[in-house]
């Protein structure tokens, strides 16, 4: 069944809204930069509520345990409910309201789902069981997770291995899939918890956490010091090293330290474990943390490089044209069935083309740089600016799902009807009508906020790296700026083009 | 007598909520019957697609491996209830992991406004049942999951908590060695 896109007339508009802000970042000075306050100012009613709301014990109790239910809720309707997988719970929870509100969620709260985790919920508590009653130290081993692992790299691999099980092998379409997928997560996180020190399978290994971890540096959320100078004295380290009660931060992090929130998992540990209560969730600006606090690492910037293009792949892949090209390719290749080789070759070619794409025209703004700032060095460090592109066109692509292909009958029979047949035509666009024009205002804000966040980014990086220079105007930049308006041009492309939908 | 009316309604409370399933013969429940029965339960559906009332009937309903099936599909338009009246291609597909594909079961035309399709499966298993058909230049496909037997999948969930189990109890163990190794080393210092 197909959608129909963003009103062309909409995309246009947008167009030349960011072809405007383009001109303006690459014309106007570059920002002066200036140590940003780091103290909690959470003072306003709204704040104050909010920041109650999130380090409610009984709150994150009562989702966990919702989420573990709906986990297991999950596993059971996919072995055994029906095989149509929009009348299965399993597939519509999981791949049309949770994959897709998300992403939505990252917007809002940062990484607040890692605190609700199901696998992450369920393997902490088996790990926690002393089975055999003689160990001190219940059933986990602590090893160090060895050095070649200690990247994102194999959360990387999981992230392309998932997208592929998606998007190339279809789970989206098979309950059935979709619990055995369930269940090999469930078993990769509690192998992992049983051996390695921390929370090892949080920190390296999710794809799940990795993404929202990176994309929720531009969340207007983060848990930070109220203080900085009551950490910087402090010696006891308690949200490091845990207390009696309280566990240390599952993925090794230090309050005293932190500037990013890539690898926070918003368990609140840190708030219950403090002594003098100096931790809290902190209200700032959008995008604040990737403009200016979060470092550049190598293998942090080819993560924000993938998201980009799985990003763009999504949308791809729902494109009529996607299906004649892959078999057009999976013909030439002789191949026939599921067409994996295919899928695979074009997954491949479409992360090669956006890695090339940006690493031209880095190589281009270095020509053109008065400074000599090495290639490596501008390609990990203006991946930033990469974040918020990935990151407003995911959400406006999965509100199309969230707000188009969602019949709720499953919420009536989880198991789904067996004997109820799937006719093509039967799902013709329930919500279509009034509602599209609100879907279409939303897709339009998030993908301006993403454009122009990108630009902020790309401005503030470039503003470090010239720091001596305060005159400096973007010019260099150009190369940079019209590869952002290329992309973006290319996701609003996207969205005017009709959509096929998941099943 | 309070008594005995208060048992009465006791009863009957905990007689009600155990509803029987039957199948009907001629208007009358029949508790025997099975696919072994000379008149076999079948399964219904009753769907509306594009301009067309699609009724589509599987017998028996829960064939097993070897047992001869037969499906009987009727199209007729909503607007006037005239029977579809060209073919229609039944295809088969494998429901289960990376097995996409699809074998023609074959081409059907009307029957007394009827389209009849048999079918015979050697394995057990899940499967897609497809009924294609074009109508005034528009294709029409509608898809049926059919299980033949009773294929079991207690054991994905067992498979998955053994490994769980078995990799709690070996953690377990190795922890146990080492605390002991430990205790051991510390009693062996001066």
């Amino acid at each position: 069944m197909m959608h129909a896109g963003m009103p062309l007339s909409w995309a246009e508009g947008l167009c030349c809204s960011m072809l405007l802000m383009a001109i303006w970042a690459i014309l106007a000075r570059l920002p002066v930069l200036s140590e940003a306050s780091n103290r909690v100012e959470n003072s306003s009613p709204l704040a104050i509520w909010i920041t109650r709301l999130l380090s409610s014990q009984l709150l994150l109790l009562s989702l966990k345990l919702l989420m573990v239910g709906l986990f297991f809720l999950v596993i059971i309707c996919g072995l055994y409910g029906t095989p149509l997988p929009q009348q299965n719970l399993a597939t519509e929870l999981t791949w049309n309201i949770w994959w897709a509100g998300l992403i939505v969620s990252v917007f809002f709260l940062g990484s607040g789902w890692c605190a609700i985790c199901p696998w992450d919920t369920i393997a902490s508590y088996l790990t926690r069981l002393n089975i055999l009653g003689a160990s001190d130290n219940s059933t986990r081993l602590n090893l160090a997770v060895p050095g070649v692992l200690r990247s994102v790299w194999p959360a990387l691999l999981m992230l392309l291995l998932l997208s592929w099980l998606e998007l190339g092998y279809g789970i989206t379409a098979d309950p059935y899939a979709t619990a055995l997928l369930a269940m090999l997560m469930l078993i990769i996180t509690t192998t992992s918890h049983a051996l390695f020190e921390r929370k090892a399978f949080c920190r390296y290994f999710c794809p799940v956490g990795r993404t929202i971890g990176f994309y929720s540096q531009l969340a207007p959320v983060a848990l930070r010091p109220v203080d900085p100078q009551v950490c910087s004295r402090c010696e006891t380290l308690e949200c490091y090293r845990g207390s009696e009660q309280v566990e240390p931060c599952p993925t090794g992090l230090l309050m005293k330290n932190l500037k990013e929130n890539s690898y926070c998992t918003s368990c609140t540990n840190c708030v219950r474990s403090c002594p003098t209560a100096n931790i809290s969730w902190k209200l700032r600006p959008l995008s604040q943390e990737a403009r200016q606090d979060a470092r550049p690492r190598h293998d942090e910037a080819w993560f924000v490089i993938a998201l980009l293009a799985l990003a763009l792949l999504h949308g791809l892949t729902m494109m009529p044209i996607w299906e004649q090209q892959l078999q057009q390719l999976s013909a030439w290749l002789g191949e026939s069935g599921l067409l994996l080789w295919g899928f695979t070759i074009l997954l491949a070619t479409t992360l090669l083309l956006v890695a090339s794409l940006y690493a031209a025209a880095i190589a281009v703004t270095m020509k053109l740089c008065r400074q000599r700032i090495g290639f490596k060095k501008l390609f990990i460090d203006m991946a930033f600016m990469l974040l918020p592109l990935a990151f407003g066109y995911h959400i406006a692509h999965n509100l199309t799902h969230l707000w188009r292909e969602n019949s709720w009958s499953w919420l009536l029979h989880p198991f789904g009807l067996p004997t109820q047949a799937l006719p093509s035509m039967s799902r013709v666009m329930p919500t279509m009508g009034s509602g599209e024009a609100g879907l279409f205002i939303l897709q339009s804000g998030f993908m301006l906020f993403g454009f122009c966040m990108s630009l902020l980014i790309l401005r503030h990086r470039a503003a470090r790296l010239a720091s001596h220079d305060s005159n400096r105007r973007g010019f260099s930049l150009l190369p940079l700026a019209l590869f952002a308006l290329l992309i973006t041009i290319l996701q609003l492309w996207l969205l005017t083009q009709p959509m096929m939908m998941r099943f | 007598m309070k008594k005995t009316v208060f048992i009465l309604i006791l009863l009957q409370s905990l007689a009600l909520p155990m509803i029987a399933s039957a199948h009907h013969v001629m208007g009358r429940p029949s508790y025997s019957l099975n696919e072994d029965s000379n008149t076999p339960p079948s399964m219904q559906v009753e769907t509306r697609i594009g301009d067309y009332f699609v009724t589509y009937m599987i017998f028996p309903a829960f064939p097993r491996p070897g047992q001869v099936g037969r499906i009987n599909l009727y199209a007729s338009t909503i607007d006037n209830g005239q029977p579809f009246q060209g073919t229609v291609r039944f295809s088969v597909r494998d429901d289960s992991w990376f097995q996409s594909k699809e074998e023609i079961i074959g081409d059907q035309p009307v029957d007394d406004n009827v389209f009849r399709q048999g079918f015979v499966f050697s394995k057990e298993g899940d499967y897609i049942i497809s009924a294609s058909f074009n109508a005034n230049g528009q294709p029409y496909h509608i898809d049926f999951p059919l299980r033949i037997g009773q294929p079991s999948r207690v054991g994905v969930i067992g498979v998955a908590v053994t490994l769980i189990f078995v990799l709690l109890i070996g953690v377990n163990i190795a922890q146990r060695r080492r605390v002991n190794r430990a205790k051991m080393r510390q009693t062996q210092r001066p």
